[in-house]
C-alpha cells in the first residue's frame, strides 16, 4: 500500500510511461524500430542530453534557470579535443572539465543568489561570455583529429550492449536521485524552489543552495562536452548551441517543475532519452528529422504552460482559501448561534 | 496571581532600536518572557510589531539594544543562530512546503536520524493530542492543520520561545478552541511563548501577561489580571494626540435626505469579506477604518474590479457595475488611489507629466491618433499648480520626487479621469505633516466639487479628522458605523478590533 502511495506521487514514473508510448506509437507505424538494438541506442545515445538535463534539473529544482550550459559544454569539449589531439588522458579532460564548471556555475551562482539578477538574463550573458571563449580558444576552427582510443571509449560496450558511458551516467543518475531526494542537503534544493522563505525561517542556507546547485549543473555540462568529444569525434564552434532549450525540455518531460520544488534527476534522464529519440523516431515514423526542433519545441510549451496553468491556479485557491476562513470567521465566532440564511 | 520571580526568565530584550531609513519603527523596545508565560502582543498597523519579531527571529539585525536567551546575551545575525538559541516562529501565513509531506516538512533542516524523528513526531503530537497522517501531502492541510504542523517543527527542535504572528486569523470558530488548548498545553509545560494578535477577547483568553506597542514604543505591559478592555483601548490610543495641525476648513454638513447616494454596494461578497453594504453620497467622505487583514484591500480591489465578485451588487450613479473588469470599472466613473504607490500607483522612470496623464490617453481630449503634447502639458500644469507638487519641471522623472510629492502625482492622475467616486486607500502613509496637510486640502477640495470620497486609513485620526461618516471593517464584515459626531478615536478602535458594543450597524 505505501508503496503504491509512494510510486504514485512519482512524478517520473508518467514520463516512463510517456517513453513507452511514444515508442509504441511508433513501433506501430513501423515494426521495423521495434529490435533490440533499436531500443538500446535510444539509451545509448542519450548521453550527453543526459548529463545536460539532470545537471540543470538542479538549477530548476531550486527554482532557477541556467541556459549557459549548451555553452559551457561546448567549451569543455573544445578542451577535451585539444587535449585528445596530444594523446592526453580521459581523466585529464575530466579535471578540466570539472574545474571549468565549477567556475562556471559558481560565477552564475553568485550572480543569481548574491547579486541578484535574474537568471535567464544572467546566464544568457555568461552563455555569450562563454561561447566567446569557444571562438577565440579553438581560433574559429573546428577541433579534430583525435589521438588513440578516446573516440572509440563511448561506443565500447561493458555489458549486455550497453556502452562504457551510458553505463557510467546510469551510476551518476543514480548518485544525484539518491542525493537529492535521500540527503538533507539533497533535499534543502527542493526546499529552496518549493517555498523560500520558509526555507529562510528554518536555517537553511539560501544563497549557498542556489550557488551549489549551478556549480552541480555546470560540472554536468563540462562532464557532458567530454562526451560530447568523444561521440563525434571533432569539435565545432558551435558544438552545443541549442542544447540548453532540449535540456529544459528534458527536465519538463521529466516532471521537474519550472516553478521549482518538484521532481526529480531520475526524472531528468527519461525526459532526456525522450528528448533524443525524437529524431530518431521522426525518422522511423517518415517524417524528416527537420521537424525535430519543432516538435522539441511545441512539447516544452506544452507542458510548461499546463504547468503554469495549475500552479497559478493553485496559488490562487490557496489564497482563497485562507481569505474566505478569515471572512467566514466573524460568522461564527461573533454571530454565533445565529444562522446564515 | 501575580506571575513572578521564581520563573526562569527565557527572553529579555533590551532598548531595541530600528529605522528604515528616515523611519523611526522601533524606538527603544524593552520586553521580557518567562517560562510558561503567554505574552499577548497587541498594536496597530504599522506599531513595529513584525520588525520586532523579525529581529528577534534574527531576519532583521536591531540599530542598537540587546537580546539576551536565558540570561545570555546573544547576537542574532540570521534565522539560524535564533532557532539554535530555541526560538521559533509560526509565521502568519504558514510557510511549508507545499509538495511535500508533513513529516519531511516538519523535519526538513533538521538534523538526526529520520526513523528517530518519525517516533519523535509521532510522541510529540500524542503528547499534545492530534493526529495527523505523515505522509499527506502539505497542499492539501487546511490553514489550521498548517498552523499545526508549523509548531511541531518548532516543537521538534526543543524551542523554548514559540512566537505566533495571529495564528487565528484564519481559522475558523472550531479550530480556535481546539488551537487554544494546544497553546495552554504548550504553556503548562514551560514553553514561552510571544501571541501577536488583533482581538482583544483572546488576550484575557490565553494571555498571562499583555504588551501594547504603539508606534514604536511599549505603551502599556503586565500581567493580563490587572487590566481590563477598556485599559487596553486607551493603551492602543496614540499618546500624542496634539501633534497634528488641525485645517480650518468649514465643512458643510451634508443634507442626506435630500441627496442620492451615488455609490450603492448592496450585501456584496468576495474573497476575504462578506455581505458589505453602504452608500456613499456625492460630496461625502466616507472613512473606511480596520485593522490589516479585516478584508478592507480585498473589498477595494473587488470593486475596482481587479478580483472576482461572489455575490452583491455595486451602484454607481444609478448604472449597475458589478462585476465589471477595472477598465470598464474606471471608465464608469471610480478610481482608486491605492494603499502602495510604489508598487502599484506611481510610473517611477516616466516624468510628471506622463504619469498624471496617463489614465486618460484614450480619452478624446489628449489627442487623437498621436497624443496632443500640449494638452498634456495643461493638463500636467493644472494637477501641479492647485495641488502644489514641487517639481523643478514637468518633464522630471517621478521616482526622484519626495514621498508627498509623489503621493500628490498619483492622487492627480486618478483625478484626471474626472471620477464621480475616488478611493483612497492609505492616502497619506510614509510622507510628511506639510504634505499631509496638502493632501487634506486636495481631499477638502473635491469634496466640495461634490466628488464622493471612499477614505480608507490606518490612521483613526485622519479618519476623525476627515470623514462625514465612518464605518469599520472587522473580520470581513462592516460591524459598526458612525456619524462625523460619533467618529471618536475610542469608538473607531474599540470597532477595529471587534469589541464596539454600542449601537447596531446596519445600512
Amino acid at each position: 500500500m505505501s508503496l503504491l502511495k509512494k510510486l504514485s506521487r512519482a512524478r517520473w514514473l508518467s514520463s516512463l510511461i510517456f517513453l513507452i508510448v511514444l515508442f509504441t506509437i511508433t513501433g506501430l507505424v513501423n515494426p521495423t524500430f521495434f529490435t533490440y538494438s533499436n531500443i538500446l541506442s535510444a539509451f545509448n545515445s542519450s548521453v550527453v542530453f543526459t548529463l545536460l538535463a539532470v545537471g540543470i534539473s538542479f538549477v530548476i529544482m531550486t527554482g532557477e534557470i541556467d541556459v549557459s550550459i549548451g555553452a559551457t559544454m561546448g567549451l569543455a569539449a573544445a578542451i577535451a579535443g585539444t587535449i585528445a589531439q596530444r594523446g592526453g588522458s580521459v581523466v585529464e579532460m575530466l579535471i578540466y572539465a570539472v574545474l571549468l564548471g565549477l567556475v562556471v556555475g559558481a560565477i552564475n551562482g553568485v550572480g543569481v543568489a548574491i547579486i541578484k539578477v535574474p537568471s535567464l538574463i544572467f546566464t544568457l550573458g555568461i552563455m555569450g561570455i562563454v561561447r566567446g571563449f569557444v571562438y577565440v580558444y579553438s581560433d574559429g576552427r573546428t577541433v579534430e583529429n583525435f589521438a588513440g582510443a578516446f573516440t572509440n571509449l563511448g561506443s565500447k560496450e561493458l555489458f549486455a550492449d550497453i556502452t562504457v558511458y551510458y553505463s557510467m551516467v546510469i551510476v551518476i543518475v543514480l548518485v544525484a536521485h539518491i542525493l537529492l531526494t535521500r540527503t538533507r542537503n539533497g533535499k534543502n534544493f527542493i526546499a529552496v524552489g518549493d517555498n523560500i522563505g520558509g526555507a529562510t525561517l528554518i536555517g537553511i542556507p539560501v544563497v549557498w543552495t542556489k550557488i551549489s546547485a549551478y556549480m552541480l549543473c555546470g560540472v554536468f555540462a563540462a562532464v557532458a562536452g567530454v562526451a560530447f568529444a568523444s561521440k563525434y569525434g571533432q569539435v565545432n564552434i558551435v558544438a552545443g548551441s541549442g542544447y540548453e532549450m532540449s535540456a529544459i525540455a528534458a527536465c519538463v518531460l521529466g516532471g521537474v517543475s519550472l516553478s521549482g520544488g518538484l521532481g526529480s534527476a531520475l526524472g531528468a534522464a527519461i525526459g532526456a532519452v525522450i528528448m533524443s529519440s525524437i529524431s530518431r523516431m521522426l525518422v522511423f515514423i517518415g517524417l524528416s528529422s527537420d521537424y525535430d526542433n519543432t516538435i522539441k519545441g511545441i512539447m516544452l510549451i506544452t507542458i510548461v504552460v499546463a504547468d503554469a496553468l495549475m500552479h497559478t491556479r493553485s496559488v490562487e485557491k490557496a489564497r482563497r482559501a485562507r481569505l474566505a476562513a478569515r471572512a467566514s470567521n466573524h460568522n461564527s465566532a461573533e454571530v454565533g448561534s445565529s444562522d446564515e440564511e | 496571581m501575580a506571575k513572578g520571580d521564581n520563573k526562569k526568565q527565557l527572553l529579555r530584550v533590551e532598548k531595541i532600536y530600528k529605522s528604515f531609513g528616515s523611519n523611526l519603527v522601533l524606538q527603544g523596545i524593552d520586553m521580557e518572557l518567562n517560562e510558561g508565560e503567554v505574552l499577548a502582543l497587541i498594536g496597530g498597523n504599522g506599531a513595529g510589531k513584525s520588525t520586532l519579531m523579525k529581529i528577534i527571529m534574527g531576519i532583521y539585525q536591531s540599530d542598537k539594544g540587546d537580546i539576551y536567551v536565558n540570561n545570555k546575551h546573544v547576537h542574532l545575525a540570521k534565522a539560524s543562530s535564533a532557532l539554535a538559541a530555541g526560538i521559533y516562529m509560526v509565521p502568519q501565513e504558514p510557510m511549508l512546503f507545499p509538495n511535500m509531506t508533513v513529516e519531511e516538512n516538519i523535519t526538513m533542516g533538521f538534523k538526526g536520524k529520520q526513523s528517530e524523528l518519525r517516533n519523535k513526531i509521532i510522541e510529540l503530537m500524542s503528547s499534545i493530542g492530534w493526529e495527523l497522517d505523515l505522509d499527506r501531502n502539505a497542499s492539501s492541510l487546511s490553514i489550521a492543520e498548517q498552523t499545526l504542523v508549523e509548531i511541531i517543527r518548532g516543537l521538534l527542535r526543543e524551542a523554548k520561545i514559540l512566537i505566533l504572528d495571529e495564528p487565528t486569523s484564519a481559522l475558523t470558530f472550531d479550530e480556535v478552541e481546539s488551537f487554544f488548548k494546544v497553546v495552554k498545553d504548550l504553556r503548562d509545560k514551560g514553553i514561552g511563548i510571544i501571541y501577536i494578535t488583533h482581538r482583544l477577547p483572546e488576550v484575557f483568553e490565553i494571555g498571562t501577561h499583555v504588551s501594547i506597542m504603539c508606534d514604536g514604543v511599549i505603551t502599556l505591559n503586565g500581567p493580563v489580571s490587572e487590566f481590563n478592555r477598556e485599559m487596553l483601548i486607551q493603551g492602543l490610543l496614540p499618546s500624542n494626540m496634539e501633534h497634528k495641525e488641525k485645517i480650518d476648513i468649514t465643512v458643510e454638513a451634508i443634507d442626506y435626505k435630500n441627496v442620492k447616494p451615488v455609490f450603492e454596494l448592496k450585501d456584496f461578497s468576495g474573497y476575504g469579506f462578506n455581505n458589505i453594504s453602504f452608500n456613499v453620497y456625492p460630496g461625502e467622505i466616507l472613512g473606511l477604518a480596520g485593522v490589516v487583514g479585516a478584508g478592507r484591500t480585498e473589498l477595494v480591489r473587488t470593486i475596482f474590479g481587479c478580483d472576482r465578485t461572489l455575490s452583491g451588487t455595486v451602484i454607481l450613479d444609478g448604472k449597475d457595475i458589478t462585476g465589471l473588469k477595472t477598465n470598464a470599472v474606471l471608465k464608469a466613473g471610480i478610481n482608486l488611489v491605492p494603499e502602495d504607490r510604489h508598487n502599484h500607483g506611481l510610473f517611477k522612470i516616466s516624468s510628471v507629466c506622463e504619469n498624471i496623464t496617463a489614465s486618460m490617453l484614450d480619452r478624446k481630449e489628449t489627442g487623437g491618433l498621436l497624443l496632443d503634447k500640449k494638452v498634456e502639458q495643461d493638463i500636467a500644469n493644472k494637477y501641479v499648480n492647485d495641488f502644489r507638487i514641487k517639481v523643478t519641471c514637468n518633464e522630471q522623472l517621478a521616482g526622484s520626487l519626495s514621498g508627498g510629492n509623489q503621493q500628490k502625482v498619483v492622487i492627480g492622475k486618478s483625478l484626471s479621469t474626472k471620477p464621480k467616486l475616488v478611493i483612497l486607500d492609505e492616502p497619506t502613509r510614509g510622507i510628511d505633516a506639510a504634505a499631509r496637510m496638502d493632501v487634506y486640502r486636495i481631499i477638502h477640495k473635491l469634496r466640495s466639487q461634490g466628488v464622493a470620497i471612499l477614505l480608507i486609513s490606518s490612521d483613526l485620526e485622519e479618519i476623525v479628522e476627515l470623514a462625514d461618516r465612518s464605518i469599520t471593517v472587522f473580520n470581513g464584515s462592516i460591524n459598526a458605523e458612525f456619524t462625523r459626531e460619533e467618529s471618536i478615536m475610542d469608538n473607531l478602535t474599540k470597532a477595529s478590533f471587534g469589541i464596539y458594543k454600542g449601537k447596531e450597524a446596519n445600512q
